[in-house]
């Protein structure tokens, strides 16, 4: 028995990408542009990189052409801003925005399907909260692939990989992350299928794990997003930050929580409520259904909380109606013929002639582990662990502060993908370090206690708990009574997950060990963002406290939490960088703590 | 029209150590708008916490969770109760991996080496054509990425390669055929020489027995035959 818990072999390469999703691949292609016949290993929890989470992304890429002769990049940095409840970093606004349309060039050239106009040119979408001339009117800026860009970017960025040779390794996870003298040297590996753990050194290594939505119930998410990445951070002594900006998606199916696309209101679709009221005017007066997400979630959540819902009587939820019947065919079966057809098959209507049902549903984190515009992470304010990167919706640039406009996740992986492969080619001279004595320690210690525990109780039924607690107390809206409820809660649930028994004894792919590995993450993850959402007493994004309802200066800043130690969480901060205000050049009032109506 | 459905799921296990395979029997009621991945979950949560089973979004746009029910290929994550009950006629299903893969364990196959097919055709640009649009996209006429644009929502789920009548060891698959064909479409790309001949090489189109199977299965309504017939008209030797 014990003999399962060593190192089974160790590999070097120059580097280490843990997640193989559209900000991985898009770093491994810098690193391969930069350094041709580089050695990059990606890790991936999924079966093949090409169903990474990536795939799932519907509505399209911002970004402005320089040819657009309304559009101007600074609409989209401050539409950015604004929508981040002024939370974003203003240095990352200037450098992603300002990358953009480069970027998006770069993938159409290597094959990526984007729709085009009439001309043969890239078509453009509108979405949510971008706008021309500070808020004026809707900005046609988001690129697009149908309603599956995201599909677009993955296979795109996969077949770069392949080509320039990328190692992959499947289905593996990370469970710890390796230092010496400081710097990062790589991480542990457990291979599902082989059953066995390895190591992987590199000389730099990129975090690209994606989100952590299976915490809540009703979450978009897929699977696998368990948040690993939040506690390979915080067991390493890393900060997480803004954990608790998490954001709900106005619009997920009734039962799964399937993304039904903002994408969906861009092309005229109508959020009305019981009484087939259109709603979203009395709350968003300009932009209507096209407000900014947290917005319109805690517009509909209201609508519900006032009696204006409909109950689903297969799934006891209260939700609002979407109502597309009014589109023209060529809108149904062209432009959103994906997301239209989760309608038709998970719920069994047709969206031409039916009103949809749909409610919030936990969709993005924008907290995640603190990095500056290059990727690089930070343990505090401006001190870097040499070596490690981390990019994506992982990462927390922060590109989004509190609250993420659509189609600027996209964005982000393409962009800061690409600048982290900048810098981690730099670091491709270095000596390869020699493994840490103690590698795989707390590794071992975890999986055998999972493997030696005896007792009755179930592991779905803690998961289930945790998930209900945290959609109905650290969901749309939080106060502090139901925060502090939820933070017992789970601690309860995690003393409850020594009582777990694991009946297979195997490695090779024992998806009840997997699972109770990943329920120590989502726990983990759990408290953080609990911890955080009761600590900042103010409301900002998606982050609402019913008991601070408005914005407070002394929360200007953003929250760092370190857990080293279940339960206990240390809050610290990071500025927010001001860097556009400060410069006092043309429309700098812009950037400054502006007020947010839509 | 019932709101749950007692169900009899026959599944086929598979235990990687003993090498051993057998048949388990799971009784349980599931209401009717469940998905198959909701009914594994609910079994793993409530009655067998061994059952091993793939799946990543769950609503269809990855292609990880296909497997074969009552003999057809699908996604598990597409398959509704009470849908499942209508079209087989049954409450009883009997469950059994795709056989596409080697097995890792109960209905998980190793898709990786399935892939292998797939990644085997180049399923990206090899030598971009000449850009006029320099620093700027390629423009493709709407008309002319019609053509293709189906082919181009593949997400190698492995269903038509289930369904195939060919062998999977020595025909290059419905799915890698449609990567190689979208390419060939694709006015990006100049490579066609290597191209066509994998297409048209012993493991190519002319071991496809036309059956349209493939079409029949696909979860993303693909018309794939179409397609694999444009290349054995010999659409693309230019």
């Amino acid at each position: 028995m014990k003999e399962k818990f060593r190192i089974g072999s160790t590999q070097y390469c120059d580097v280490l990408v843990i997640g193989a999703g559209g900000a991985g691949l898009r770093c491994a292609a810098e690193v391969f542009q930069r350094k041709p016949g580089a050695h990059v290993v990606a890790v991936t929890k999924v079966a093949h990189p090409q169903k990474s989470h990536t795939t799932t992304a519907q509505g399209g890429l911002a970004a402005v052409d320089p040819k657009d002769p309304i559009d101007k990049p600074i609409y989209h940095m401050f539409d950015t801003w604004k929508g981040s409840d002024c939370m974003a970093d203003q240095n990352i606004l200037q450098k992603v925005i300002d990358a953009a349309w480069e970027e998006i060039i770069w993938l159409e050239n290597r094959g990526m399907h984007l729709s085009r106009d009439v001309d043969g040119k890239l078509g453009k979408r509108t979405f949510g909260g971008h706008t021309v001339n500070f808020g004026e009117a809707s900005a046609f800026r988001a690129v697009y692939e149908a309603d599956r860009t995201g599909k677009g970017i993955i296979d795109t960025l996969w077949g770069e990989a392949l080509r320039e040779g990328i190692v992959f390794m499947n289905q593996g996870m990370a469970t710890e992350l390796l230092f010496s003298k400081g710097r990062c040297v790589g991480a542990v590996i457990f291979r599902q299928k082989e059953g066995e753990f390895v190591a992987v050194l590199a000389k730099a290594t990129v975090l690209s794990m994606g989100g952590c939505g299976q915490v809540f119930r009703v979450t978009t998410n897929c699977r696998q997003n368990t948040g690993d990445y939040l506690v390979l951070a915080l067991e390493a002594g890393l900060p997480v930050m803004d954990p608790e900006a998490v954001q709900f998606h106005p619009t997920g199916i009734v039962g799964p929580g399937i993304l039904a696309s903002e994408t969906l209101r861009s092309v005229g679709g109508i959020l009305r409520n019981k009484d087939l009221d259109a709603f979203m005017v009395r709350y968003a007066p300009k932009m209507k259904d096209l407000a900014p997400r947290d917005l319109v979630s805690r517009a509909i959540e209201t609508e519900i909380r006032e009696g204006r819902g409909i109950l689903n009587p297969d799934h006891k939820i209260e939700h609002v109606w979407i109502d597309l019947r009014h589109l023209p065919d060529h809108v149904h079966d062209v432009q959103i013929p994906e997301v239209a057809s989760f309608f038709r098959k998970f719920v069994n209507i047709n969206p031409k002639k039916e009103l949809c049902p749909i409610r919030p549903s936990n969709h993005y984190h924008m907290g995640g582990i603190p990095t500056d515009e290059f990727g690089r992470v930070e343990k505090g304010p401006g001190e870097f662990i040499p070596g490690l990167f981390a990019v994506g919706e992982c990462a927390a640039a922060s590109l989004h502060g509190f609250n993420r406009l659509g189609t600027n996740s996209l964005l982000e992986l393409i962009t800061m993908g690409k600048f982290a492969g900048e810098k981690a080619v730099e670091l491709l001279g270095e000596k390869p370090e020699e493994m840490p004595a103690d590698a795989g320690e707390r590794t071992f210690a975890q999986f055998s206690g999972f493997l030696g525990t005896a007792g009755k109780a179930s592991l779905g039924e803690i998961r289930q708990t945790m998930q209900a607690v945290m959609t109905e107390k650290v969901g749309v809206f939080r106060e502090a009574k139901g925060l502090q409820e939820a933070i017992s809660k789970l601690e309860e649930l995690r003393e409850r997950t020594a009582e777990v028994t694991v009946s297979g004894k195997s490695l090779t792919m024992n998806q009840e060990l997997i699972q109770c590995w990943e329920l120590k993450n989502l726990l983990a993850v759990s408290m953080v963002i609990a911890q955080g959402a009761l600590n900042r007493k103010d409301s900002r994004g998606g982050h609402f406290r019913e008991d601070y309802p408005e914005r407070h200066e002394e929360f200007n800043e953003h929250t760092l939490a370190y857990m080293t130690e279940f339960g206990k969480v240390v809050f610290g901060k990071r500025p927010v960088d001001m860097s556009l205000f400060e410069a006092k050049g043309a429309h700098y009032e812009k950037f400054g703590m502006i007020e947010r109506k839509y | 029209m019932q709101e749950n459905y007692d169900l009899t799921l026959r599944i086929k296990r598979y235990n990687p150590e003993e090498k051993r395979s057998w048949m388990q029997e799971y009784r349980l009621p599931a209401g009717r708008i469940l998905r198959f991945t909701d009914v594994l979950r609910k079994i793993n949560d409530e009655i067998d916490p061994t059952l091993a089973w793939n799946s990543s979004c769950e609503h269809a746009q990855c292609g990880t969770c296909s497997v074969q029910v009552n003999g057809k290929p699908l996604l598990a994550c597409e398959l509704l109760v009470e849908n499942a009950v209508a079209q087989f006629g049954t409450t009883t299903f009997t469950i059994k991996p795709i056989p596409i893969a080697p097995l890792v364990r109960d209905l998980i196959v190793d898709l990786e080496k399935a892939y292998a097919r797939v990644e085997s055709v180049k399923p990206y640009i090899i030598t971009p054509a000449e850009n006029r649009n320099k620093g700027g996209e390629y423009q493709i006429p709407p008309q002319v990425m019609d053509q293709y644009v189906e082919a181009t929502r593949c997400i190698n789920c492995f269903c038509c390669a289930t369904a195939c009548i060919s062998s999977h060891k020595n025909f290059l698959g419905p799915n890698a055929i449609l990567a190689s064909v979208v390419r060939l479409m694709d006015p990006r790309e100049q490579a066609r020489e290597e191209r066509l001949k994998l297409l048209y090489s012993e493991r190519g189109v002319y071991r496809c027995h036309t059956s349209k199977a493939c079409s029949f299965v696909c979860p993303k309504e693909i018309d794939v035959a179409h397609f694999i017939a444009l290349a054995k008209e010999g659409r693309f030797k230019r």
